[in-house]
């Protein structure tokens, strides 16, 4: 509520987007509440949880813990705008849904863009790296083997992926 | 008619999701998503003092504050029943006499940006009269310890029928007792042996992510809620009383949840929510942070005395127990939580004498309540582990003196009640066999320990009603008030309509949940879902299905044994007529609907100790092996293999997704710190420094093994899925740390250090 506001520039989901922000303006609020894209979600507010983790130039980071005037100049990607513009899905949502990789749903939008970035990062990860990078966010329902298994088979079904 | 197809088409089959696609694009809505022009966000003034009176509170700096709209102080209560609960209406709206835990609600600010919400509550002043804590069981027992409610809450005790009894303010902050006794106490003294253990359950928080909240506004004279609840029925009960409005307007609409495990159940968020609304003119969201998730509800901790008789051959003849749960500030569902703690505390075996109580202490903590199961939990961790300090002082294998005692399938579970749906032995061979119980390598700190988690599932005396709607098209509307938490029902039970339908689960769609609409049910909890309204569905689809033959048969002029469904076309010998035309052709080009009413209740029953015999039992097998660094205590989890009955899994994938989902709760009890008190204050009720599984801390063994025994009660032989397999995994684990190092830790967490204490007191 103090001090200037920041002006922002950056491309959400590949369209571009400018704003003004203020300084304590988190990113997760200019998607949620600015943009309307609510597939993102917060959780627990301080970056533990990953629940609100969108992409940044490729990069996954705590939306909730990222500032909003962080995103200048940079791509932000997040939950909405990985399935291709004529509704195929990524291959990542597909393992998801053919491995009932989910069950409340809130931490999946999150689990999706981390998985995402492993496989943009290491097209063809192991099962101990997909476990390892898998761990940095919290899903409370699955117990986390059927997530780890979609990852795996994203990662095989991919142009570029398989082991 | 099909009722039953020999070959299932649908059931049975791992078929996506319903919610696959809202799910995994990020278009799902939670309540979360929920939003209005003009919506105020609320946010409520917590206190700082575990157990204190308030001498005043002034609030009207708050109400003059930019953007506030509305405050809610004990002032503000006019013309309601401020108080709520499940069994005991204790809990205040705000507090009006007494704060009795830190974090307990005080006052609640409505502005136009949770901002200004929250810079309002600092505005508010509020002087306290601190009184004595106690924060533990121990201490809230005391003779000297000071009341948390000086006078009787409102409430009752629920009729019981043979051998169960309730009983309330039996002692200094004891606000309910459940007691269950069979047979004769006399019977211990023919023991050959009686072993008598102490156990410690920590308490877990749900760790829900999507939050507790809600969003309210004034529909005309109509409260309309948007609520992440669990029990839409319930909550506009309890909203009834409170605000001494008539059911039918209130409207609760429950879009999907982010989950719950037991948490998101009667008033949380909404009745603040709602009272600000009122007062503001304007629709009002109140979303806890996750700070505040750990201030709100938790699991109950427990202290548990086991008193177990058995003969030198391993016979067991009689168990008495007394179990203390930790019910925080508030009686909540602490009742119904000793109810089903005390009742399942046997475990599925014989005993010809049982004598147990199960007490709910009132302690200056945040209140538990229900919590994934909802004693089960505490039950099975004391009971398992005592088991195989049986077995290791009989010098007998702790799997074989399992095999030994356990009811056979169709044995009543204790007189009065309903049989035992699963073949138990054979499950604890499935996970015993899956893990290498029979030749486990020994030594070097490793070890294996087995355990059959139990509780009953189904609810109490629990009605369902649901209702289908078959279009002129085909298109199916299945209507119930079952929440799609996660569990997958949408998907169970779309496909048990389809299967029943002869179609595919894509044409069956689940409307929004809504008071207004949906047919009335008592929540999603207790394992209830499949077994109990499964049995609501399957009825309402047969309903409908008759009718369309009937209609049908009437048409061609034939007999409904003549034609049968096939995928919105009847089939008649060789010929096939489709639907459609033939209903526009009786009912008009507009078409109409079919529809079918279905509703399943289990018998009152005065013999059944809980009134009504229970719908089905549902277990978890579990093994675990660990390996134990003596130099350090930590415990290193090898494997750990958990297996639930799903009678006939209905959805295979699904049913794995609960069983692996409950196992790995159930690890957060044992291995990593749970809710940690420095006197009352919890030291770690954050996101950050609050751990629970993460995806790392998962060994290579875990597995999980679907068994479909084909005994459960409901559509095509289904059972109760989501529980189970989080009961049996604090004792394996414990169980395997004896059979690794010989030492027996009785106190959750099995933390190091509990760990080398015990290393150190067996050493001597």
């Amino acid at each position: 509520m103090t001090g200037e506001m920041a002006f922002v520039s950056c491309t959400v989901n590949g369209a571009a987007r400018e704003f003004h922000v203020r300084p304590e303006e988190m990113l997760i609020d200019v998607l949620r509440d600015r943009l309307a894209l609510t597939g993102t979600k917060l959780s627990c507010d301080l970056g533990a949880c990953g629940a609100c983790t969108v992409l940044l130039d490729g990069k996954p980071v705590s939306s909730c813990a990222t500032f909003a005037w962080q995103a200048d100049g940079a791509e932000v990607r997040t939950i909405e705008g990985l399935a291709a513009a004529d509704g195929t899905l990524d291959p990542v949502q597909q393992a998801f849904i053919e491995n009932s990789a989910f069950q409340c749903g809130y931490c999946t939008p999150g689990m999706i863009m981390l998985a995402r970035a492993l496989l943009d990062h290491d097209p063809s990860p192991g099962r101990d790296a997909i476990r390892a990078w898998m761990g940095a966010n919290i899903c409370r329902c699955t117990g986390y083997e059927m997530i780890i298994e979609a990852v795996e088979k994203a990662a095989a079904t991919a142009p570029g992926g398989g082991k | 008619m099909n009722e039953i197809s020999p070959n299932l088409h649908v059931v049975g089959h791992e078929s996506a999701r319903k919610d696959a696609v809202p799910k995994t694009t990020g278009t799902a809505t939670y309540t979360v998503d929920v939003s209005f022009p003009g919506m105020l966000h609320a946010k409520v003034l917590r206190s700082p003092h575990a157990h204190a009176r308030i001498t005043s509170i002034d609030a009207s700096k708050a109400r003059a504050m930019p953007g506030v709209h509305a405050v809610i102080t004990r002032d503000d209560l006019g013309g309601l029943n401020p108080t709520y609960g499940y069994f005991i209406k204790d809990q205040p709206i705000v507090a009006t006499d007494k704060v009795r835990y830190i974090g307990d609600t005080v006052a609640a600010v409505a502005a136009e940006t949770e901002l200004q919400a929250v810079s309002a509550l600092e505005q508010i002043s509020v002087t306290y009269e601190l009184l004595p804590t106690v924060a533990t069981v121990e201490a809230a027992m005391a003779e000297t310890a000071p009341e948390l409610f000086e006078d009787e809450p409102m409430g009752i005790v629920p009729a019981y029928g043979q051998g169960a009894s309730g009983a309330r303010r039996i002692g200094r902050n004891n606000c309910y007792r459940f007691s269950y006794e069979t047979g004769d106490a006399a019977v211990f003294d023919d023991c050959d042996h009686i072993f008598e253990d102490r156990f410690i359950f920590s308490r877990d928080q749900h760790f829900h992510l999507e939050p507790f909240v809600s969003v309210a506004r004034m529909d005309g004279d109509v409260i309309e809620v948007w609520s992440s609840t669990q029990n839409p029925f319930p909550l506009r009960k309890e909203l009834a009383r409170v605000f001494q409005y008539p059911e039918n307007r209130i409207r609760v609409r429950v879009p999907y949840l982010g989950a719950g495990y037991g948490a998101k159940n009667n008033c949380k968020t909404e009745p603040i929510a709602i009272l600000l609304a009122q007062l503001s003119g304007r629709p009002v969201r109140f979303c806890m942070t996750t700070e505040e998730n750990f201030l709100t509800q938790s699991q109950h901790a427990a202290i548990l005395d086991v008193k177990t008789g058995v003969m030198a051959d391993g016979t067991f003849i009689a168990r008495s127990g007394r179990i203390l749960l930790d019910s925080g500030a508030y009686s909540d569902a602490s009742p119904l939580v000793a109810e089903k703690a005390g009742y399942r505390l046997p475990g599925p075996y014989n005993w010809q004498h049982l004598n147990i109580d199960c007490d709910c202490i009132l302690t200056n903590t945040t209140p538990a309540g229900p919590y994934r199961g909802f004693g089960g939990t505490q039950a099975s961790w004391a009971s398992e582990s005592q088991l195989d300090i049986i077995a290791r002082a009989l010098g007998r294998d702790p799997f074989d003196l399992r095999m030994q005692n356990l009811k056979k399938l169709g044995e009543a579970y204790v007189p009065g009640e309903s049989g035992i749906d699963s073949d138990l032995g054979e499950g604890l061979k499935v996970v015993a066999e899956r893990a290498g119980y029979q030749d486990r390598p020994r030594g070097n700190g490793r070890g294996m320990g087995v355990s059959v988690g139990f509780k009953d599932a189904g609810g109490v005396n629990k009605p369902a009603q649901a209702r289908i709607r078959i279009t002129t098209t085909g298109g199916v509307y299945l209507e119930c008030g079952t929440v799609e938490i996660g569990q997958g029902i949408h998907t169970a039970m779309s496909q048990v309509v389809a299967e029943l339908l002869n179609t595919s689960a894509d044409r069956v769609v689940y409307p929004e949940l809504n008071t207004d609409y949906t047919p009335f049910d008592q929540g999603t909890n207790a394992s209830s879902a499949i077994i109990v309204m499964g049995m609501a569905v399957q009825q309402a689809t047969l309903e409908a299905k008759r009718k369309v033959l009937d209609f049908a048969a009437r048409e061609l002029d034939c007999g409904i044994d003549e034609i049968a469904l096939d995928d919105w076309s009847i089939r008649k010998g060789n010929e096939s007529h489709p639907l459609a035309p033939m209903i526009m052709r009786y009912y008009g080009g507009t078409g109409y609907e079919f529809s079918g009413a279905g509703f399943f209740k289990p018998d009152m029953d005065h013999a059944a100790p809980l009134e009504t015999q229970c719908v089905s039992w549902e277990f978890g097998w579990g093994v675990a092996e660990v390996e134990v660094d003596r130099e350090t205590g930590l415990i290193r989890l090898l494997q750990l293999v958990v297996s639930g009955d799903a009678g006939r899994a209905i959805n295979p994938l699904v049913c794995r997704g609960q069983d692996e989902g409950s196992a790995v709760m159930g690890l957060t009890g044992v291995l990593f710190p749970c809710m940690v008190y420095d006197g009352a204050i919890l030291m770690n009720g954050n996101g950050l420094d609050y751990r629970v599984p993460l995806a790392t801390d998962i060994p290579d063994g875990f597995a999980s093994v679907l068994q479909e025994q084909g005994h459960g009660p409901g559509p095509f032989g289904a059972k109760s899925i989501g529980e189970g397999c989080m009961l049996p995994v604090a004792s394996a684990i414990a169980n395997a740390v004896e059979d690794a190092i010989g030492v027996r830790i009785r106190e959750l967490p099995l933390t190091p250090e509990r760990v080398l204490a015990a290393i150190d007191e067996a050493a001597g």
